[in-house]
């Protein structure tokens, strides 16, 4: 048999069971009974939801059925499988309707279970939904291997907040073991017969009626709105028999995966349908698979640690007397990693400590540790790496007892003796890194381990074998980044609040002016928070190549701007250059008796050759005003070959306080190598030690052959 | 050379949304031109004056606030009281009794409160949080239920609550949404943008992008409401077209000219509640003219104020 004769068959025989139990109904209550659920707008609500018609009596179910039978086509392609469980799913509800004639067919005081689910309970169900309070739904249907079973399954959803629904002998396996169940606890027994089953996907109907604005009729609408919004899934257990197959392609086309256990049935139809019915044939990880699946993510409250985690720590202090254990990437090996890795590779929350233990470590003693986070997700992406590892610092810190410092294979960490005696264990750091990775990075991280090696040699091993090759490689990646090799831009505008109408546009060669959102930050901010800070900028449409000027870059800062600024160039300081909002890290301003310009970082306190000191450099600019001829810009920008590339490039720089000079040294060295052949270039910059005064300045410059000198006039 | 009049017009409008029911239902916004421009092209509906009511009755009110609410006992008589205010457009509701901070009434309690003054009043009523944003998401939900049918504009959608309120007051319950923000114009646009996502419709969502009172850090205020209706009307931002809604009351009473008394007081400054009323009158008259399209104010000699203010300048 295939997947098609199984369901075919499925639907074949809930339709003629359908056909059946309308005859005899009419047979004994005549064409005009009515026919309804109690408490609901909706008549029969997926009916009514599919075809726009509410269904009131007998006879016009039975002019129903027929409108379903034509979905019933059985041609042997996927969207016959889906339509023909569509209208099982039809035919349930009409089945489990006729049972309300005349009878009360549930009563969760008697058999436990509670058949249709009013309105009122779907509207109050519908905005914790809504809200993620409730982040799935899982309707478990069948029998599990054991009793046990069944009871840890449906706690596993109940404690991630998950609404469950029951439908046949696991109601009986949760009862045996005295399991509460209910609306009250969000548990709910909906009945014995497969067909109630249709009570669940009744409310998905219903809340894309009520909180979706579809109206009754539009089943694609209807469709799109249970995929997208109603996390729901199914879990069979047991024996897969071709009426449940047929419930389960409905499930399906509703956008609800099916997990089951029933491997051999699976295997025998060759069913795959990739994503949506997932053979597991252990029950036990039924809910991780569910949940993956579905792409449901637990939001995680209580970090499992036994000392407090809070921003309140991040500046605590330890001290050398109060420390019991100390971590130093200077002495020895140590190292902070996060890894992207394939779905298969990583088990979620798998926490591993390989070497000693805290405990096993003596009081006061240097010792080495590497911690890696394998994070992989359907939307991850390698250049987010580096972006959650910048985040370490302030996890560790947030952590009572535990300071941190540094990053990458640079890092110290020491645990204090206080949160040693509250019982605080290495496994704490996995548990910490990985509720906050999960917590902050939900959108593209599906699953995540941590693996801490505490052995010499695996550290040293790890080190660099495996660390340090992967930060040159993002190192490397960084450096031959090219506004030219990538085909968005991002606009950033965190910091409006206070200067409202400036816009930084984030490329990979201009950083943000605060140094603190490069390309890759503004990407990953824009893919955390689509609706946040940070929005792709196209650029198609090249103005102007020399001074980087693009129609959509404009387009974008006159919206961003709300109309306060007309055009940005990228590349220049004289025209149309980038406005600055006050918290820049550097400003650059022109020296005209040089032909070049001078930088102050925000550190430097005296004065520069133009006369003026950083805070007075930054008040000629800043509030997102253009001021041709001054730039706030971040510090990396400076050895960028797009650094006044309109004017002549870094050749222009003639002055740098001395400070900032070594930190740029290697690096504006390379780019001067690169763009003129000048060798040593840093050393024919002035600085403060050198002198602040424009005419000495000017001396020295000629004296160094400094090639601003022989550039073409600024102005 | 001769004055040339060039009218500011623009090809589109505020969004209008209507609170309460009846005959004495409310439209909020419409304007395609900025504040009171009638010289440039229709200015939509008129501004719309409130009355703020509070769960915790008239205890601290001012003297000539609670002269007007005289022999009123019960929430229904001081809401009735309200909603006939000359100049009063609609009743605004503030459960402020909820504060967990403060006297921290059960979400139960202040249901019954708004229950007996919906029931009271025909007027629309517009229902305030207490401030705590956690609470809010349960309590306005709460409300949003309980006034079904109402039409009624549940405020304090906040960005940590948006979500509860939202989907309870724009999806459950189909009241208006209320979005709140805290005085800049990108957290307002993206507090729209992921209401609207939630399948609020936009037509279904009135802002109050904060406030402050006069002479407080106003001028944010004023510029923060400018910008979002020049950025409506100039640039068509979509999620920048909901009315505004600005509640004044509640900050301007609490400053030091409207609270320190005539003995504490600096000499000259005179009589607290004539200082009260002018702070209130001062606020609400700016709100207005940068592009507030309600005003909830409390004093009523502030409300006939302003209405008098609204219909000269209409």
């Amino acid at each position: 048999m295939t997947l098609f004769d199984v369901v075919f068959s499925g639907n074949d025989t809930v339709c003629g069971l359908t056909e059946g139990a309308i005859n005899d109904a009419i047979a004994k209550y005549g064409e005009d009974k009515a026919v309804a659920f109690p408490s609901t707008a909706y008549a029969l609500p997926c009916y009514y939801g599919v075809t726009g018609t509410k269904v009131t009596n007998l006879g016009e179910l039975k002019a129903a059925l027929e409108v379903v039978k034509t979905l019933q086509t059985r041609n042997k392609r996927l969207h016959d499988v889906f339509m023909s469980g569509v209208a099982t799913a039809l035919e349930a509800e009409f089945i489990e309707a006729l049972k309300y004639i005349d009878a009360e067919p549930y009563n969760p005081e008697v058999d436990g279970c509670v058949g249709h689910i009013g309105d009122d309970i779907v509207r109050s169900l519908g905005v914790p939904l809504v809200t993620g309070d409730i982040p799935g739904v899982a309707v478990i249907l069948g029998k599990a291997p054991t009793a046990d079973d069944a009871v840890a399954l449906v706690k596993s959803y109940q404690t991630q907040g998950i609404l469950v629904t029951l439908v046949g002998d696991v109601i009986d396996q949760l009862a045996e073991k005295g399991y509460k169940t209910g609306v009250g606890v969000r548990v709910i027994p909906l009945g014995k017969d497969v067909t109630s089953v249709v009570h669940v996907v009744s409310v998905a109907v219903r809340a894309a009626l009520i909180f979706g604005n579809v109206t009754g009729g539009d089943a694609a609408a209807l469709m799109k709105y249970t995929f997208e919004r109603v996390p729901a899934f199914v879990n069979a257990l047991g024996a897969l028999n071709p009426i449940v197959v047929a419930a389960g392609a409905g499930a399906i086309a509703l956008g609800f995966p099916v997990v089951t256990n029933d491997v051999e049935t699976a295997a025998a139809v060759n069913i795959k349908v990739p994503k949506s019915l997932i053979v597991q044939p252990d029950v036990d990880k039924f809910n991780a698979t569910s949940l993956e699946a579905r792409d449901i993510k637990i939001k995680i409250t209580n970090i499992d640690i036994p000392v407090a985690f809070a921003s309140a720590f991040e500046g605590e202090i330890i001290r050398k007397g109060d420390m019991q254990v100390e971590f130093d990437g200077s002495r020895v090996d140590c190292l902070e990693l996060v890894q992207m890795k394939d779905m298969s590779e990583v088990e979620d929350h798998k926490i591993e400590v390989i070497g000693p233990d805290i405990d096993e470590m003596p009081v006061g003693s240097k010792q080495q540790i590497a911690y890696v986070v394998e994070v992989a997700g359907k939307n991850m992406q390698a250049d987010f790496e580096p972006v959650f590892e910048r985040k370490f610092h302030a996890y560790m810190n947030c952590i009572e007892g535990i300071m941190h410092t540094g990053q990458r294979d640079m890092i110290r960490v020491r645990i204090s003796k206080d949160a040693f005696a509250a019982g605080f264990r290495a496994k704490h750091i996995g548990e910490v890194l990985y509720a906050q990775i999960k917590n902050e990075f939900d959108a593209v991280v599906d699953r995540c381990a941590v693996k801490i090696y505490t052995n010499p040699e695996d550290c040293t091993k790890m080190r660099h074998e495996v660390a340090v090759p992967t930060f040159d490689k993002r190192d490397e990646r960084l450096a031959s980044m090219t506004d030219e090799a990538v085909d968005v831009y991002y606009s950033c505008i965190m910091c409006q609040a206070f200067s409202p109408s400036h816009v930084c546009v984030v490329t990979p060669e201009r950083l943000g002016l605060c140094g603190a959102v490069s390309w890759f930050d503004a990407k990953a901010t824009n893919q955390l928070d689509p609706a946040g800070p940070c929005q792709i900028i196209t650029k198609e449409k090249c103005i102007d190549e020399r001074i980087g000027e693009y129609e959509d870059v404009n387009e974008a800062v006159r919206k961003f701007s709300q109309g306060a600024l007309e055009d940005v160039s990228l590349y220049s300081i004289m025209e149309k250059p980038m406005t600055s909002c006050g918290c820049f890290e550097c400003i650059c301003g022109i020296e005209p008796f040089t032909n070049g310009v001078c930088i102050a970082n925000r550190e430097y306190t005296g004065t520069t050759p133009l006369g003026m000191t950083f805070s007075e450099l930054a008040s000629m600019t800043g509030g997102g005003v253009q001021t041709p001829g001054f730039m706030g810009h971040g510090k990396h920008f400076i050895a960028s070959k797009k650094f006044m590339k309109a004017e002549g490039g870094v050749a222009r720089i003639v002055w740098l306080p001395k400070d900032l000079k070594e930190q740029v040294r290697d690096n504006l060295n390379k780019t001067a190598k690169e763009l003129y052949g000048i060798d040593n270039f840093v050393d024919m910059i002035g600085d403060e030690t050198i002198t602040t005064d424009p005419e000495e300045l000017m001396a020295i410059l000629s004296e160094n052959g400094h090639p601003a000198l022989t550039m073409d006039p600024m102005m | 050379m001769p004055f040339n009049r060039k009218p500011q017009k623009f090809n589109t409008a505020i969004n209008v949304v209507e609170i309460g029911t009846g005959d004495k239902a409310i439209k909020l916004g419409g304007a395609s031109v900025f504040p009171f421009y009638t010289f440039d092209g229709p200015i939509g509906n008129t501004a719309k004056v409130g009355v703020e009511i509070s769960d915790m009755g008239l205890e601290g009110e001012p003297a000539g606030v609670k002269a007007y609410y005289e022999g009123c006992t019960t929430m229904a008589e001081i809401a009735k009281k309200a909603a006939e205010m000359p100049g009063a457009d609609f009743v605004s509701l503030k459960l402020e009794g909820g504060d967990p901070n403060g006297v921290n009434k059960s979400v139960e309690e202040l249901i019954a409160v708004v229950k007996e003054v919906v029931d009271a009043i025909d007027a629309p009523l517009v229902i305030q949080g207490c401030k705590n944003a956690e609470k809010d998401g349960e309590l306005l939900a709460k409300a949003a239920e309980a006034c079904q049918g109402k039409n009624v504009l549940l405020m304090s959608a906040k960005e940590e609550n948006y979500k509860a309120v939202g989907a309870a007051a724009g999806l459950a319950y189909n009241q208006k949404v209320g979005a709140e923000s805290a005085v800049d114009i990108n957290l307002a646009k993206q507090l729209n943008v992921v209401t609207t996502q939630l399948g609020v419709k936009a037509e279904s969502i009135v802002m109050n992008v904060g406030t402050a009172t006069v002479g407080y850090g106003y001028d944010y205020v004023i510029s923060t409401l400018d910008r979002i209706r020049a950025a409506a009307l100039t640039q068509a931002d979509k999620m920048l077209q909901m009315p505004i809604i600005t509640p004044v009351s509640s900050e301007t009473w609490g400053v030091k000219e409207a609270t320190a008394d005539e003995a504490d007081a600096p000499a000259g400054w005179g009589c607290v509640e004539k200082r009260g009323i002018s702070m209130e009158v001062q606020t609400a008259a700016a709100d207005l003219v940068s592009g507030s399209d309600a005003v909830i104010l409390k004093h009523p000699a502030s409300v006939a104020a302003i209405a008098k203010m609204i219909k000269e300048l209409s």
